[in-house]
């Protein structure tokens, strides 16, 4: 375990070594939280308007709450591994006694970690100067059901990413290609982060209920809003759980086969 | 175990994906992507005891490198058996690389933007070596490569030698007993490798650990190594000790003989091929099996004061293997 904290540490280290490069980093997110706030106030100015079941309140939490969970979720270290497989990188850390799997898990923990953490103390110095209309969720059961899928989330969308990382071992300069394709515009799409998936039309919703996309922000943020029923609750949470072991046991089995295509030729 | 490193008929086969230049090309392989087989190591054979320093030498792409990864458990053999200290590399067991280090003279593992000694405290957490002892190795490593002072500058701002030492730090916190070095002192200056190849002698030396290195640098294998295994095109061209190198290639033995006069020097290219005239010392290179005939040839027909025969240096020969000279014969 001790391994991993130490792991967690320098990550959290190399994060802050270009300090000026942290404050603009940090500075461009309040940016992206004022122009969000002032959109979507903007777009729904008469507090008795309703879009698609979203009002005023309602879509500025779903707003924000995509912000976090872009944060918590969809921000990950792992996007460097590909990097890793095809440069040759990791080579060094496969002599080394550490699981790779827990090494980069680890690294993205680090990396949400400080993420939220600062995200965190943004919002609510924005919070307490904007005053904007937020949803509180009061209600123990749909907060505890959040925590839970945001928990299986972070799991998943480490697998998906890791899956999609591993694709230079066969292919070495595919990396970036397949990553920008699967991560940014699918996930992205399909996961709600760019939309509410309820403004899609039934058909559409119904399949992607199926996949594990709509689990990794949409989902979450509708348990938070309360918008869903307990049975909706409990049969998303085991649809997470299925895909959290089926990409577990792809990952693992990609990575073994993986490692034997390896050729890492001249590297 | 009497027996560091046992390779038996190590086959390793890859596949390259071919790619023609410029975007064309780029498309074209997209589609239908040449696929060439590189045969990088043919069935290779070695053992190697505890303890041994052994130099891997041979052109570019000869396959040194390969057996080093596949030694280390980086790469899966195509076929054949690999055994490093009663493990199977493969497997790549904690325990197993707990007792060995790579160092890729081109490769990092330190953490560019920290200094070194965040790397060295992250190396203590993985390999679990217990507090006591790690400060104690740090410390006697720390003292042989002199660089107590720049363990806490960030990476990116050493030297490349500096960083070398660092990475060799790094690597060696957790003592391994069998260590792989892939060219240790590429692009380092000449006080830089001295340094590096002092540190690999004494520690081989003072811990008995079993080294295998790789290398371009002449100065580095004849150093170091009393035993060489030369690989070219994935087979082993010779293994055994340097000197016995020179016996086994060198078709040539060097005459080197002092004349009191020029008299009939042109004749004495009938003797054997002229290397170098400066009078009154002449060098001839004759054929290794008339250097008798050739020796008293040279006694009776010229006025010679003073006749060494000597063997073509090492280095020739080395030079020879990188080149690639030494196929098939």
């Amino acid at each position: 375990m001790n391994k991993y904290l130490s792991i967690f540490k320098i990550s959290f280290a190399q994060e802050f070594a270009y300090r000026l490069n942290f404050i603009l980093w940090r500075a461009r997110n309040v940016m992206n939280i004022l122009v969000t706030f002032f959109l979507w106030s903007t777009v729904f100015s008469d507090p008795s308007r309703s879009l698609f079941g979203y009002d005023r309140a309602k879509i500025l939490t779903y707003v924000f709450g995509v912000m976090i969970l872009r944060a918590l979720v969809l921000s990950a270290r792992a996007v460097d591994v590909s990097r890793e497989i095809s440069n040759g990188d990791i080579l060094n850390l496969l002599v080394r006694p550490i699981n790779y799997f827990k090494y980069w898990f680890t690294r993205d923990i680090a990396s949400k970690a400080l993420n939220l953490g600062f995200a965190a103390v943004e919002f609510a110095i924005l919070y307490l100067i904007l005053r904007p209309a937020f949803y509180f969720q009061t209600n123990i059961g749909f907060l505890f059901g959040f925590s839970l899928m945001v928990f299986l989330a972070v799991f998943i969308f480490f697998c998906l990413l890791f899956i999609v990382n591993m694709i230079p071992f066969w292919a070495p300069n595919m990396g970036w290609g397949a990553q920008f394709l699967i991560i940014v515009v699918i996930v992205e799409f399909l996961s709600g982060a760019i939309f509410p998936i309820d403004i899609l039309p039934g058909a559409v919703q119904n399949f992607l209920y199926a996949t594990p996309f709509p689990y990794l922000v949409f989902v979450p943020i509708q348990v938070y809003l309360g918008k869903v029923s307990t049975a909706f609750i409990v049969k998303g949470v085991l649809i997470s759980l299925f895909w959290s072991v089926a990409l577990w046991i792809a990952m693992n089995n990609l990575w073994k086969k993986g490692l034997k295509a390896y050729e890492g030729v001249g590297k | 175990m009497d027996r560091a490193i046992i390779v038996d008929r190590l086959v390793k086969n890859f596949e390259v994906t071919q790619k023609e230049p410029g975007f064309t090309g780029a498309v074209k392989s997209l589609f239908s992507p040449k696929k060439k087989h590189v045969h990088a190591l043919k069935g290779i054979s070695f053992t190697i005891q505890p303890g041994e320093l052994v130099g891997f030498i041979g052109p570019n792409g000869a396959g040194k490198t390969t057996t080093l990864k596949t030694l280390s458990g980086l790469l899966y053999p195509t076929s054949g058996f690999v055994e490093v200290l009663e493990y199977d590399p493969w497997d790549r067991k904690p325990e197993f690389l707990k007792q060995i280090a790579l160092v890729m003279g081109q490769k990092n593992q330190l953490w560019w933007d920290l200094p070194a000694s965040e790397t060295f405290e992250l190396n203590r957490a993985i390999y679990e070596i217990p507090r006591r002892e790690y400060e104690e190795n740090l410390k006697e490593i720390v003292d042989l490569l002199e660089i107590g002072k720049l363990i806490s500058t960030p990476v990116r701002k050493l030297s490349l030698g500096q960083r070398m030492r660092m990475e060799l730090t790094a690597a060696l916190l957790h003592k391994p007993k069998v260590l792989f070095f892939d060219e240790p002192t590429i692009g380092l200056d000449l006080i830089a490798q001295q340094k590096m190849r002092d540190f690999i002698y004494e520690y081989n030396k003072k811990f008995g650990a079993t080294i295998i290195l790789t290398s371009h640098n002449m100065d580095d294998l004849v150093n170091l190594c009393r035993r060489v295994i030369v690989i070219d095109e994935g087979r082993i061209l010779f293994d055994g000790a340097l000197d016995e190198l020179t016996e086994k290639f060198a078709k040539e033995k060097i005459i080197k003989a002092t004349l009191s006069n020029e008299g009939n020097i042109a004749d004495l290219e009938k003797i054997g091929k002229v290397k170098k005239v400066s009078m009154p010392l002449v060098t001839l290179s004759v054929p290794r099996s008339a250097t008798a005939v050739a020796a008293s040839e040279l006694l009776q027909n010229f006025p010679v004061e003073d006749l060494i025969i000597e063997e073509i240096p090492i280095e020739d020969i080395i030079r020879r293997v990188f080149r690639g000279e030494l196929r098939g014969k």
